[in-house]
Parts: structure tokens; C-alpha cells; sequence
């Protein structure tokens, strides 16, 4: 006998053979993964300075898959992310989106951190008619100024968490502001929002003094120097993450927050507080997620059952506000589809468009059907130190978005002139 | 004078504008550290150093880990500021050795690719040792608060960099100017085969000043460490500015870039006074004044 070319061809066919009997076998012994998963396109930032955030939204959002999967999936099928990392750049994003949609063949889209991303998706979304669940950036456009029926977000945006905030100061007895804000779009947004809301509700409030230092800004001495000179009351700041603990560690020698209350969405987050330790601002007004509030809990009686879990699942991490919006959008996701009884495009955006409400640990998310908006629970409290010496979040109020959000009829008006804007 | 003061109500007070003066100075010393070794690597191996921020970001980081290891004690601090900078010296000597070695005298855009691709190598590897989250150094007691300065307050940490910068100026310049070490280094940014020649070991030369460069990078991102936070992404903050005071100082004059760096911390500090839209544009609006008027910056010397 010959051994020749075809021997070395028959002997590769049985041995693909061989190989695909193999693969049968090993994925019939999971009967959920016999069934083709729902697969999910998750574009956000996995390297650089976002990881802060992304690496707890990340194990959120693998938290509640283990959850959903080990029950029996989404239509006795499994679901799956497929993760990418759109290095903070709306470009990048994009190519991943189309490479996500036509190669790996992705149902949906998903994922932003930054509004620039999350508005880029959003249009690539828009104009190839694929469905967008934006989660984690907040920018109010994405499902009012320039929403439409191809994209919903599964998180708060920037208008109801910055009004609860105004709200709260509106209750207390200042009359004079200042600010300090990065300089640009989500530092405008939040100022711009603030401003109006707490003029609304309080008309006699004075802006005094505007700052402006640019996104990424390391040094603050000037600023905090016009604050001191300011004669403002209290001051509102917009800076979040490393900008904000570089802004507080310097001014606090200054003795900034003796002289002014500081009202800081994002101070309150661990991801500054626990940084900053002795030198957090004891006394600011923040918001964030006080997982581990008495009074929260009595509230949820399910959250500390759930911080638990998490812990467990991150090997020993504790909750964030990312883990929490991770967790949600993937059980939001879930359940849009569950509803639908289908993954087909239009079918979800119908049961999107007609709304619905769940309730996770930490209380109950209206996704409403005229923007496809969610609509969270929201907390604020003050920074206070613990009896372990560690600053966290008290005195925690809770307001639901649904009293400060946007109403549907003010939204339209808000899409109608932008389309009207795009026209000229 | 009038409408100056009407104009800018805090020019009228003079011990604000002294503390103004001073954090301007503060942060110029930050600026030096970084941008004095970046001036020295380039002016002795003729390579662009990009990834002299992730040096300083590296002194940060180090400077978190010693503090947290280091047993409480009240020299821990100064312990931590010693220990870190050194190393990042030995990081500097071992991508010398591994790598930017191997580039000298190629085409520039090649040098540049390389120590861009470090950026990046750096960046990732300090994500998976320290891992995403933001890191603070707290101030050593003694300089926690803060001194009244004519009845302004002022913090006290800052007149420790104050101090600490121009003795390692001095300290520099006692070195180039009075040390045979330094004396080589000054012949080797002026004709490096005839140092060759002349029988100097150039390449351990250029070893040591790598190291130096990245040593003193490393001081300055551990003195900053306990102003900022310890993140990723204070790589390239710092990166660009000190890039700008080089580039304005001179690439490779080392008074130069002393001169640039106090110039830039102050235009930084009054910029935002003065003229607070435009005080990102100030920046490079004088590197771009600087570059027409000498294309070689302020005390650089003109390539021949």
C-alpha cells in the first residue's frame, strides 16, 4: 500500500470527525448549552483610567449572567456577553460595534462609560437598526434630545442625579453658589442642571463664581483660591474620580470646606472616599450607594443579602454603585427579552416602548416606555467617618427618580427641538 | 490701577497673590523633577523619552505600596520617599539595558514608536500590580495642616517641595558642573563618538544617566503622591506638560528647563486668575511664542 497524499488526507477527516463527535459530547452533557445563547455585544473601557469603574460593572454584570443562567437561562436559552474595550474613544467603539454586529453576529449591543461613546453607539445603533441598551455613561441626549426607538438606557441619567441633589440643597438655608466643573460636556450638563433645577425650586439662589478647570486637571490651587475669594455660602462640584480626590486633598489645607459646604455627587463613592481616608471631606452633601446603610436596609430588607452574594462572587470585594448598574442592566436586558418571547429586534422594542418595572434589592427601576429611560431609586447623605475611622455616606435619604425625572410630554418637546435644530 | 483692580479685585491683595506665587512654584518644582530627566536623556542618547511619565507614575505607585508596607513609625514617610525613587531607578536601568540600547542613532520616529509602545506596557502592568482602583498617600503628620502665610493659609507640605526642589537643583548642578561624572555627561551632549575615542565607557554612561533621569522622575512622582491621587492616567497628565517645559527650556539644557518649569507652575497658577477660559490654551500659546522666536527653546542650543 501507498502511503501517499490521501491517507494523510482520510486520516485528517477522521480525525475532524473524531474531534466535532468529541465537541457534541462534551457540550450535550450541558443540556442549557445545547441551545444557542443569546449573545450581548458589551462595548466599555477595560484598560486605563476607567477600570476603576468598569472592572465592578463588569463583575456585576457577570454576577446576575451566573444568576440568570444556573436558572435556566433567557428562553431556555443561555445568555452571554461578549466584551470589548473601546479605549475611551467613541471611534474605537464604533469599530467594535460593527465588528460585534457582523462577525460575532451579536443580538444586541450594549456598555458606554462615556457619554462620547454612548451617544457613538447610539447612532451606529440608529442607523443599522440594531437595539443599544446604554448602561453605564449618563448623558440625558441618549434617550431625550437625541433618543429614538433603537436605543434604551438601564441607569439613571445625569438630570435625575443631579437634581436630587439640587433638591437637597435647596433645603438647606444658602443663598450664594459657586462651582467648579471639568470643562466639558458631562461637567456643563451637570452644571447647567443643577443650576436651573435649584433656581426653580428656590428662587433666590445667587450664582456668585463659576471654575472650569479642564478634564484631567492635576492642579487646583488657583481654583480653590477664586473659591476662597468667592463669598459663596456653598459650592457644587461636577469632578468625579481621581480629579475630585487630587481637588479635595488640596483644598483642604486651604480650609475650603470650612469656609464653604461642599455639595459633591461622586465624592461619595468609595472610589474617592477610601483613597482619601483621614483627609475625605467630613460634612459634604453626596450621593452614591450606601450598601451598607441600617436605614437603607430596613428600606430593602434584600440588600444585605445581596451585598453578600456580590462579595462572595468578587472573591471578597465589596459593592459598588458600577456593581449595582451592572447587575441591573444585564437582569433589565434579560428581562426585555423574556417579555418579547424573542430575541427579533422589533419585538423587544415593542416591550421596551410599552415599559415596565422590577424590583432589584436596592428597590424598584421604572424602565419607561415613551423614552425607554430608566428610572432608579437614588440616594443622598453627608460624608461622616465610622466608628473604624473609614469616611462613608449617612444620614441616607432615599428619592426615587420618578420625582424628579423629566415628564414624557417634556421629553418630546426636548426631541422635537433637537430634530428641529438638526434641520437648520 | 483702578480698573486693573476693577477688573481683577484680588490684585489688590497682596498676600493672596504671595500664595498664588507660591502653589505657582510648588507645582513648577513638580514639573522640574519630571522634566530635568527627560532634558538629560535626551541631550546625552538623542532619544524622545515618552515614557518618562509612567516613570513618575510608577514613583507614585511604589510610594503607595511603601507607605502601606512599612511599619507605622514616624520616619516612615521619609523612609518611602527614599526607597521609591530608587526604585524606579532600577526600572529605568533595566529597559535601558533591555531595550532603548538597542535604539540608539536609529531613525527618531522608530525611537518614538518604541517608548510610546512603553507608555502602554507600563500603564498595563501597573493595572494588573495595583489593579484599577484610585490610591491616595496620606501627608506625614508633621505636614498634614497647614502655616498661615500673612494671614492666608498655605499648606505645609508644599513648603517642603519647595524646599526640597531647589536643593536638588543645587545638587544637579554641583553635579554636572563640579564632578568628573558630570563632566562626562556635559562632553557626551556635545560629541558622543569623540568620548568614544577618547576610551569612556559610553554605553555605561548612557546606563547611568538613564537611571538618574529615571530616578529623579520617580522623586518626583513620589513627592507628589501625597498632593494627588494615585491613578491611572497621571502618566500622561504629566507627560504633556513636562514636555511642554522641555521643549520651551531647551531639549537638553538643564538650566532651561529649571527656568520653564517655574514659568509654566506660574503661568498655570495666574492663568486661571487672569483669563479663566483661556487658561489651558496660555500653556502652549508660550511654547508657541517660545518655538517662533527660538526654535531651540529659551537656553537650548541650535542643532548645527
Amino acid at each position: 500500500m501507498r502511503l501517499g497524499p490521501r491517507t494523510a488526507r482520510s486520516r485528517r477527516a477522521w480525525l475532524s470527525i473524531l474531534l466535532s463527535l468529541l465537541l457534541v459530547i462534551a457540550l450535550g452533557a450541558d443540556p442549557a448549552a445545547a441551545q444557542k445563547p443569546i449573545r450581548i455585544g458589551e462595548i466599555n473601557s477595560y484598560s486605563g483610567l476607567a477600570t476603576v469603574f468598569t472592572f465592578p460593572y463588569k463583575e456585576g454584570i457577570e454576577m446576575a449572567l451566573k444568576e440568570i443562567n444556573d436558572s435556566g437561562g433567557v428562553l431556555g436559552r443561555p445568555l452571554e456577553f461578549v466584551f470589548r474595550d473601546d479605549k475611551l474613544r467613541p471611534d474605537e467603539a464604533v469599530k467594535a460595534a460593527r465588528e460585534l454586529v457582523i462577525q460575532e453576529k451579536v443580538d444586541f449591543l450594549a456598555g458606554c462609560i462615556t457619554s462620547a461613546v454612548g451617544l457613538a453607539i447610539s447612532a451606529f445603533a440608529k442607523e443599522n437598526k440594531v437595539l443599544y441598551f446604554a448602561t453605564h455613561c449618563q448623558t440625558s441626549r441618549l434617550t431625550w434630545d437625541d433618543g429614538h426607538k433603537y436605543v434604551a438606557h438601564t441607569t439613571n441619567n445625569v438630570t435625575q442625579y443631579v437634581r436630587v441633589m439640587a433638591r437637597r440643597a435647596a433645603q438647606l438655608p444658602y443663598k450664594k453658589w459657586a462651582h467648579i466643573s471639568p470643562d466639558y460636556e458631562y461637567g456643563h450638563n451637570m452644571w447647567e442642571e443643577f443650576s436651573t433645577y435649584l433656581k426653580q425650586v428656590k428662587p433666590d439662589v445667587l450664582y456668585v463664581q463659576q471654575n472650569w478647570p479642564k478634564l484631567g486637571e492635576t492642579d487646583h490651587s488657583s481654583y480653590i483660591t477664586a473659591l476662597l475669594q468667592s463669598g459663596a455660602d456653598a459650592f457644587f462640584s461636577a469632578l468625579w474620580g481621581a480629579q475630585e480626590i487630587n481637588f479635595v486633598k488640596q483644598a483642604r489645607p486651604f480650609g475650603l470646606f470650612d469656609k464653604l459646604h461642599f455639595f459633591a455627587p461622586a465624592v461619595g463613592n468609595p472610589d474617592e472616599l477610601d483613597p482619601l481616608g483621614k483627609e475625605a471631606p467630613i460634612g459634604a452633601i453626596t450621593s452614591g450607594f450606601a450598601w451598607y446603610d441600617e436605614g437603607l436596609h430596613k428600606l430593602h430588607p434584600k440588600l444585605p443579602e445581596w451585598s453578600k452574594r456580590y462579595t462572595e462572587f468578587s472573591k471578597g470585594k465589596e459593592p459598588k454603585l458600577g456593581a449595582s448598574w451592572g447587575y441591573a442592566s444585564a437582569y433589565i436586558i434579560a428581562e426585555a427579552i423574556k417579555r418579547a418571547k424573542s430575541t427579533d429586534t422589533d419585538k423587544v422594542i415593542a416591550v421596551l416602548s410599552e415599559g415596565f418595572e422590577m424590583e432589584f434589592p436596592w428597590g424598584k427601576v421604572i424602565m419607561r416606555g415613551c423614552d425607554q429611560q430608566a428610572i432608579p431609586p437614588q440616594w443622598v447623605g453627608t460624608v461622616k467617618v465610622n466608628a473604624q475611622g473609614r469616611p462613608i455616606m449617612t444620614d441616607v435619604l432615599e428619592v426615587h427618580g420618578k420625582d424628579v425625572v423629566k415628564s414624557c410630554d417634556e421629553v418630546m418637546k426636548l426631541r422635537a427641538a433637537a430634530t428641529e435644530k438638526q434641520k437648520k | 490701577m483702578e480698573f486693573l483692580a476693577g477688573l481683577f479685585p484680588w490684585i489688590t491683595n497682596g498676600p493672596l497673590i504671595l500664595v498664588q506665587v507660591m502653589s505657582g512654584l510648588s507645582v513648577g518644582m513638580f514639573l522640574f523633577l519630571v522634566s530635568v530627566g527627560m532634558s538629560l536623556i535626551f541631550g546625552v542618547t538623542r532619544i524622545v523619552n515618552l515614557a518618562h511619565g509612567s516613570f513618575y507614575m510608577v514613583g507614585a505607585y511604589l510610594m503607595v505600596t511603601l507607605i502601606e508596607g512599612l511599619p507605622e513609625h514616624p520616619l516612615r514617610f521619609w523612609g518611602a520617599l527614599l526607597l521609591a525613587p530608587l526604585g524606579v531607578a532600577v526600572l529605568g536601568g533595566l529597559i535601558e539595558v533591555a531595550l532603548l540600547r538597542r535604539i540608539y542613532g536609529r531613525d527618531p520616529l522608530m525611537q518614538l514608536i518604541v517608548t510610546f509602545g512603553l507608555i502602554l506596557i507600563i500603564g498595563t502592568l501597573v493595572l494588573i500590580v495595583w489593579g484599577p482602583d484610585n490610591k491616595s498617600v496620606p501627608r506625614p503628620e508633621a505636614l498634614a495642616g497647614s502655616v498661615r502665610i500673612l494671614g492666608q493659609p498655605f499648606p505645609s507640605y508644599y513648603l517642603l517641595v519647595l524646599g526640597l526642589a531647589p536643593l536638588v537643583a543645587v545638587c544637579l548642578w554641583l553635579i554636572f558642573y563640579r564632578t568628573r561624572w558630570g563632566m562626562l555627561i556635559r562632553a557626551a551632549t556635545v560629541d558622543r563618538e569623540m568620548l568614544g575615542a577618547l576610551g569612556v565607557d559610553v554605553s555605561r554612561l548612557y546606563t547611568e544617566v538613564f537611571m538618574f533621569a529615571s530616578w529623579l522622575a520617580g522623586l518626583g512622582g513620589a513627592l507628589a503622591a501625597p498632593t494627588v491621587a494615585v491613578a491611572l492616567g497621571m502618566d500622561g497628565d504629566v507627560l504633556i506638560t513636562a514636555f511642554v517645559v522641555v521643549v520651551i527650556g531647551g531639549l537638553g539644557s538643564f538650566a532651561g528647563s529649571f527656568i520653564s518649569a517655574l514659568l509654566v507652575g506660574e503661568l498655570q497658577s495666574f492663568g486661571i486668575l487672569i483669563i479663566p477660559a483661556i487658561s489651558i490654551v496660555l500653556l502652549f500659546a508660550l511654547m508657541a511664542v517660545v518655538l517662533v522666536v527660538r526654535p531651540w527653546g529659551l537656553l537650548g542650543r541650535p542643532e548645527e
